[in-house]
């Protein structure tokens, strides 16, 4: 029913809009100008976002498993008698060496979800001794091959690789700055001290990029092996990074482990919740600033057709008259209004995608290394530009067209005899 | 044939005092005939031509259509006749200044859908011709003399031949020479094409000129008087 007058309703519209171009100009403008700072926007909200989660989630393992329980083992007692009439507090609890317990089995079972690696690790302190200069140092001892799968620690590297652990005898990598400070480079040789006094020589075989390593600058790498002699604590591990093919189900996954094997298991989410809570906020001002651009964009239509049905007052008394019913009326004036929003939202998109595009050429020199605004170019912007301009549009003429349609073509019959 | 039929319709319009604009009028019009309505200004007249065109609704009392009444009809039903039965022409010509003479003539053909672009568009240039406007089919009313614009307002309320040709004052801003044709062309409308022709007029010439004169005097029915009167 509504196909066969519709190319009839359309060709009234844009003959009214044409024939007012000032005032559709203005409005279609508003929209353009709305859907386009929208688009700028949020590629860069987004954008910013998802950099800066990317980072927040590579920083560091998405799980990390430490030797560490977060409420004490179940005592004897309590598991004799589970519903005791007895509390038991202020108990002693048995001290137990550091160190995860049976870790091969809970590395097994995060291994068994497909596209799951852990990368178990020793950490502890360590000495570092050449000549009279003395430099304290975090040592991690790790399986390269998995570490590398696991963290970015590889991609931070200046110089060298991890896999050269592997084939260099006491092979160590540390920080640019602290093997500026000791006075060595790649290939030096330095003295380790461990806290029980044993010493050994470790030969640089690669330095991390300064600012750049979430395990700062008194940190360094060795073999796993080789960090469980110095720290004479063979066969322990503390510590198990976990990296997930989804890292957005890190929350549950470490939940699981944690039930299972008693160890502190943390997700990057529970890790940087804090920053999470502010991204919330982020959005909430970026959607608030979007609903206001969107806002004024229709107020521009709702001024357009609202000015356009009382000019039209005489034109909406003739259509009545030869036959035209209230709602053929009431949909031309909505037609107005989308039409006045499709090309603004075709414009606006060209419009931001040219902001994006200059956005996106800046250049900022950020710690000597040159970077570019991270922009999210997804077409999921584009999309909720548009249906939230369509749908204000649609609303902001609905109003004026209810009016439209309620003009009594008698009033102006009488009012022009 | 009795085309429209009017039983004691009333139209008040609240307000204070109520004014009422039509006060009881019962009459019928005949088709083939050519029907003017005539009286001193401000009795009712146009009131009553809107009762007529069913673009206004009586307060009380009712209208039939070819013997139905259409009292009760919804807004769209109404529209709908108007559109297929009813043809308006009314004394200030009332086109859109957008449109040109032959796009205005087109909008009741297209708004009704019954004929394809191509017919629609012969049909329209067919009407403007048979007023004398060919070759102006391209013009907007803005280059139109005023002659030009009511032929072309004539042309478009023919355009679905409609069976009820409707006019209000309809040569009132014309000069002697169109007001003769426009008289013509309602006459053979009702006396070739056997339509029902009804018109108000304060001319005399045109009033003497009808088959039927219904006066009106302060919203009421006066008189009805039939036959030509002669010249
Ligand atoms: N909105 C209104 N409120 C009150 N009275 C009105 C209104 N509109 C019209 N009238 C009155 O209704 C009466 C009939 O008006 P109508 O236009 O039908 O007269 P008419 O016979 O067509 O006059 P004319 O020959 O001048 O065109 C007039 O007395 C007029 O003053
Ligand atoms: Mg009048």
């Amino acid at each position: 029913m509504i196909g066969a007058r519709l190319p009839l309703l359309i060709d009234i519209a844009i003959k009214h809009l044409a024939g007012r171009k000032r005032q559709s100009v203005v409005a279609v403008f508003g929209v353009a100008v709305g859907v386009g700072f929208f688009l700028a926007v949020s590629a860069l909200m987004v954008g910013s976002q998802n950099d800066f989660i990317t980072r927040l989630i590579d920083a560091a393992p998405h799980i990390v498993v430490t030797d560490e329980i977060r409420s004490p083992r179940p005592q004897p007692g309590t598991i004799a008698f589970p519903r005791g009439a007895v509390i038991l507090r202020h108990f002693k609890t048995r001290t137990e060496a550091r160190g995860i317990k049976d870790w091969p089995a809970l590395v097994a079972a995060a291994d068994a979800v497909p596209g799951t690696i852990a990368s178990p690790s020793l950490s502890g302190g360590i000495t570092l001794k050449l000549g009279g200069h003395e430099e304290a140092l975090g040592v991690i001892g790790i399986d390269p091959e998995k570490e590398t799968r696991v963290s970015t620690v590889e991609s931070n590297l200046r110089a060298g690789h991890l896999r050269d652990l592997e084939t260099t005898q006491g092979g160590l990598v540390v920080g640019e700055e602290l093997a500026a400070r000791l006075g060595v480079g790649m290939g030096d040789v330095v003295a380790a001290t461990s806290a029980s006094g044993a010493t050994r020589s470790l030969r640089i075989v690669g330095l991390m990029k300064r600012g750049q390593t979430a395990i700062g600058d008194t940190s360094g790498y060795v073999l796993l092996r080789e960090a469980q002699s110095l720290l004479e604590r063979p066969f322990i591990i503390n510590r198990i990074g976990i990296k997930l093919r989804d890292p957005y189900a890190a929350d549950p996954v470490a939940k699981r482990l944690e039930a299972r094997f008693g160890y502190k298991a943390q997700s990057w989410q529970e890790r940087s919740s804090d920053i999470l809570s502010v991204l919330v906020t982020r959005n909430v001002i970026m959607y608030t600033v979007v609903s206001a651009i969107l806002l004024v964009a229709s107020f521009g239509i709702y001024t357009a057709v609202s000015t356009s049905v009382s000019d039209k007052r005489r034109d909406i008394a003739i259509l009545r008259s030869i036959g035209f019913s209230q709602g053929d009326l009431q949909l031309v004036f909505v037609i107005e209004g989308l039409i006045v929003a499709l090309i603004g939202i075709l414009l606006g998109w060209m419009l931001g995608f040219g902001l994006m595009s200059a956005l996106g050429s800046l250049r900022f020199p950020i710690a000597g290394e040159t970077q570019y605004l991270p922009l999210d170019h997804g077409a999921r912007q584009y999309l909720i530009a548009a249906t939230a301009s369509l749908l204000a549009g649609i609303v902001a003429a609905w109003l004026p067209a209810r009016k439209a349609a309620r003009v009594d073509p008698v009033d102006i019959l009488r009012g022009a005899a | 044939m009795i085309a429209l039929e009017a039983r004691d319709m009333v139209r008040t319009l609240d307000g204070d005092p109520p004014a009422t604009l039509v006060a009881g009028a019962s009459f019928s019009v005949e088709r083939g005939r050519f029907t003017t309505i005539i009286g001193p200004s401000g009795c009712g007249k146009s009131s009553l031509l809107y009762l007529l065109g069913l673009l206004d609704r009586p307060t009380s009392g009712a209208l039939l259509v070819d013997g139905e009444d259409v009292t009760p009809l919804g807004g769209d039903a109404r529209a709908r006749l108007r559109l297929q039965h009813f043809g308006f022409v009314f004394q200030f010509h009332f086109l859109l200044p957008e449109f040109t003479a032959l796009e205005n003539v087109l909008l009741p053909i297209r708004r009704l859908g019954a004929l394809d672009a191509t017919h629609a568009s012969e049909r329209a240039r067919t009407l403007l011709a048979a007023v004398g406007l060919s070759g102006k089919e391209g013009k907007t009313p803005d280059r139109l003399s005023g002659g030009e614009r009511q032929r072309v307002a004539i042309a478009r309320a023919l355009a679905n031949d409609p069976q009820i040709i409707l006019g209000d004052e309809p040569t009132g801003n014309l000069d002697s020479k169109n007001a003769a044709n426009v008289v013509e062309t309602f006459k053979s409308l009702a006396h070739e094409e056997n339509r029902a022709v009804v018109c108000v007029t304060h001319d005399p010439k045109i009033a003497e000129a009808a088959d039927v004169r219904i006066a009106m005097l302060d919203g009421r029915i006066a008189s009805i008087e039939t036959g030509a009167v002669a010249m």
